[in-house]
């Protein structure tokens, strides 16, 4: 007999007329469990409009299993109708009126092209090219299915009408798997060939979101009126789901792809060589001007670069601890991570080096990179370890309202530990809280500086989080002791530099 | 000395060798700690370089802190005659209220004595304001009083001048007074106030600038007074030396005074009844 039934990659052999007795072990097991099922009910479901699959979801006794994802709708078909030789059915199954075409492996794709596969390998194929249009790099690959609410109230619908007719049946009472998870079931394997990837719940998610295909041809969608009807029909016991309010028209739905990567890191130190002093800071005409601002819109040179080596959507930028805008960043560097959203590939050490020479080596000068490298999940650790005893190091040019004498250099030499008390400077006080706080300089060192007898380079060691200037010039005597106090004369800070950023013990 | 070391080598060649050997690892290690010192402080040398690039720029008498993030305002003869407060606003928006140098407290023998800040219903300097929001702070009105000053003979009261939310008082003055005689406008500050936008827009109508302050004020600005720091300073404002030189003048005046009373001492201690004093005519 010809055969009507062609049967698509991936079927067993031998099934050409349905014929399973030389076909290998799986569409056997399959075709079995087909002639198990209770025929009633799967006439019912079939003249319906219930897609084969579900109608083994809904009716099969056994789990749900991926080989189901082998043996083409149109196989699954004859087996479930006849069970033998017969040709299967030459017409074109209809779109399931529970799962819309998803467990048939049928959908439009963004092009609203109406996209059918027979079965689960033709599927996977499918997905793959939309897979790698993304263009990630992975070796692993977590599955995320997303389908609309219709079809649940779909599935409700049926296996209402099924209880209606068959209620003390066995069958009806064990839980049935979800369209969702049944889709999971049965592509898995097949994307993980075709894939060529292994699957877990990796930092790599691949999401299939089925969408309604318009508002109107939705099946049972219902309207508030027909879902109280509904709910008071089942508080009265009467099962009157009949046939007719099935017969609407079903469509498959939109498939998307969307394909995310968990962020990647990375480390390293930055240098900032510019110094943003505007000489004119006065408030023009009361416009409040905003406190200098902080964000350094030149650091954003180094994100800016790793961000294309990692074909990534976005990034963030953290850093530990910052300077003002008008203080440099010298000496060893302060700690940074870069975090990359949804990163396709992973630049290799190679290329960071070389990023990390071209921001060194670029005309402006006005950061630097050291020790740029990959990091994975102890990023946070590194940028919290030690942050409670933190030292900074500072160099300061001060000038004072009289000369320098060298016994200002030893008195200055000599303070060790020197605990000061400061206020909230009266800079940042509009978004602080008012309080005064303890902080120790660990250690100073006075440099005269040629030429000028009022200026000196003073080098200090301080805990985390004091204010530098203002232990220069005294916040109005809000800082005590200040370098004014000390010396006994007005202090000013010309320029600050950060020298060094310890980090634990690195 | 190369024959010896020919004899020396066959004469015992390994063990020639190995103190060979040694030697060079040890004069390679010195060498290494020279290095690693030479890089040090080749670094340290960078660093230096780096950190006083600028120093061509560095300006004779560089701007204060407060003058460079600061605007000066001043309200005259406020509620009364010879009440002239200054107005420090930051650039973000607080602003910071003290005398100016004009004020009648300035003029009465002594200066400034004490400061009371319990007025009107409360006592100003027992108020705790807490967190962002600036929770607990008192409101506070142009006129609302502020503290009392007082001086041998008189007291004043000084007011806000600012409406707003009054964040601190400067209860160091407390303890020192004597701090408004020497720096007013600086250490010497009486209290910070947060206006809000809306309100200080308004307020700013019937402040005036710094000049406009020197020109109302200028016969008070030369009149001699008993204090002479103070005086330096409106010497200062009115010739507008810069603050360099006059942190300098006050610096040479205080060892000048020294000196005087060094000078006292020893003419006392010859029976002499000499004196010498030091005078500042503008």
């Amino acid at each position: 007999m010809a055969d009507e039934t062609k049967p698509a990659s991936g079927d067993s052999a031998g099934l050409s007329n349905g014929l399973v007795s030389h076909g290998d072990h799986k569409s056997r097991r399959v075709y079995q469990a087909a002639r198990s099922l209770h025929s009633g009910a799967v006439k019912d479901l079939l003249s319906l409009g219930v897609c084969e699959r579900c109608i083994f979801r809904l009716v099969s006794v056994e789990a749900f299993d991926s080989d189901l994802s082998s043996v083409s709708a149109s196989t699954l078909r004859s087996w479930l109708e006849s069970g033998d030789e017969e040709a299967a059915s030459s017409e074109e199954s209809s779109c399931c009126i529970v799962c819309l075409g998803v467990l048939q492996f049928v959908f439009s794709d963004a092009k609203q092209t109406l996209v059918r596969s027979e079965c689960g390998s033709d599927y996977a194929a499918r997905v793959t090219d939309l897979v790698k249009e993304e263009g990630h790099e992975f070796d692993s690959f977590g599955l995320e299915v997303y389908v609309p609410a219709t079809i649940l109230e779909n599935e409700r619908a049926v296996l209402l009408y099924l209880k209606g007719k068959y209620n003390s049946e066995s069958w009806l009472q064990s839980e049935k798997i979800s369209v969702k998870d049944a889709l999971k079931v049965l592509v898995l394997d097949p994307l993980k060939v075709s894939l060529g990837a292994k699957s877990d719940s990796s930092s790599f998610q691949i999401r299939l979101t089925y969408s309604k295909a318009s508002d109107e041809a939705q099946g049972a969608s219902e309207t508030t009126r027909e879902r109280k009807k509904r709910k008071t029909d089942e508080e009265n016991g009467s099962t009157s789901m009949s046939e007719n309010s099935f017969e609407k028209v079903y469509e498959p739905c939109i498939l998307s792809i969307h394909c995310n990567k968990m962020p990647i890191f990375f480390s390293g130190r930055y240098f900032k060589y510019s110094r943003n002093v505007s000489q004119t800071r006065w408030i023009i005409d009361d416009e409040r001007m905003g406190e200098a601002s902080v964000e350094v819109v030149h650091l954003e040179l180094i994100g800016g670069n790793i961000l294309p080596a990692c074909l990534g959507d976005s990034y963030k930028f953290h850093a530990a601890g910052r300077e003002d805008i008008d203080v440099r960043m010298l000496g060893s560097g302060r700690p940074f991570l870069i975090e990359v959203q949804n990163s396709r590939k992973c630049p290799s050490q190679q290329s960071l080096t070389e990023i990390e020479e071209k921001i060194n080596k670029s005309e402006k000068k006005l950061v630097g990179v050291k020790d740029l490298k990959f990091i994975g999940s102890q990023c946070w650790a590194m940028m919290r370890e030690g942050e409670a005893e933190k030292q900074k190091q500072y160099a300061a040019i001060v000038w004072i309202a009289r000369p320098v004498e060298e016994k200002d250099i030893d008195s200055i030499s000599s303070l060790k530990e020197l605990k000061i008390l400061q206020k909230t400077p009266v800079r940042v006080l509009h978004r602080r809280s008012p309080l005064e706080r303890e902080r120790t300089i660990h250690w100073m060192k006075v440099e005269k500086i040629k030429g000028s007898s009022h200026y000196f380079l003073l080098h200090l060691c301080t805990q985390a989080g004091t204010y530098i200037k203002e232990f220069v010039h005294g916040d109005l005597g809000r800082t005590t002791p200040s370098m004014g106090s000390i010396l006994g004369c007005r202090a000013e800070i010309i320029q600050l530099d950060v020298t060094d950023v310890k980090m634990g013990d690195s | 000395m190369e024959e010896t070391q020919n004899i020396d080598v066959t004469k015992n060649p390994e063990a020639e060798d190995a103190i060979e050997s040694t030697k060079q690892k040890q004069s390679e290690e010195v060498e290494h700690h020279c290095d690693e010192q030479q890089k040090q402080s080749q670094e340290e040398d960078e660093l230096r370089k780096l950190l006083l690039s600028d120093i061509e720029e560095l300006p004779l008498s560089p701007p204060s802190a407060t003058q460079l993030n600061f605007v000066s305002y001043f309200i005259t003869d406020f509620t009364k005659p010879g009440h002239d407060h200054y107005i420090y606003r930051h650039a973000n928006g607080l602003c910071v209220i003290g005398l100016a140098p004009t004020h009648r407290a300035f003029k009465d023998q002594g200066g400034i004595t004490n400061i009371d800040f319990n007025v009107g219903k409360s006592d100003r300097s027992v108020l705790k304001v807490s967190g962002k929001r600036k929770k607990n702070a008192m409101r506070s009105e142009s006129n609302t009083a502020l503290c009392k000053v007082s001086t041998a003979n008189d007291s004043y009261i000084v007011r806000c001048c600012v409406k707003g939310s009054l964040l601190e008082v400067n209860e160091r003055l407390m303890k020192q007074p004597q701090l408004l005689n020497s720096s007013a406008d600086r250490e010497g500050y009486i209290a910070i106030i947060m206006p809000r936008p809306a309100d200080w827009t308004k307020n700013k109508e019937s402040l005036i600038t710094l000049e406009e302050y020197k020109e109302k004020k200028q016969d008070i600005l030369l009149e001699p007074y008993f204090s002479d720091i103070p005086h330096l300073r409106r010497l200062a404002l009115m010739s507008d030396l810069s603050s360099r030189i006059v942190s300098q003048i006050e610096y040479y005046f205080r060892r000048i005074r020294a000196m005087t009373d060094d000078i006292h001492l020893i003419l006392r201690s010859m029976g002499s009844s000499t004196t010498v004093e030091v005078q500042v005519n503008s």
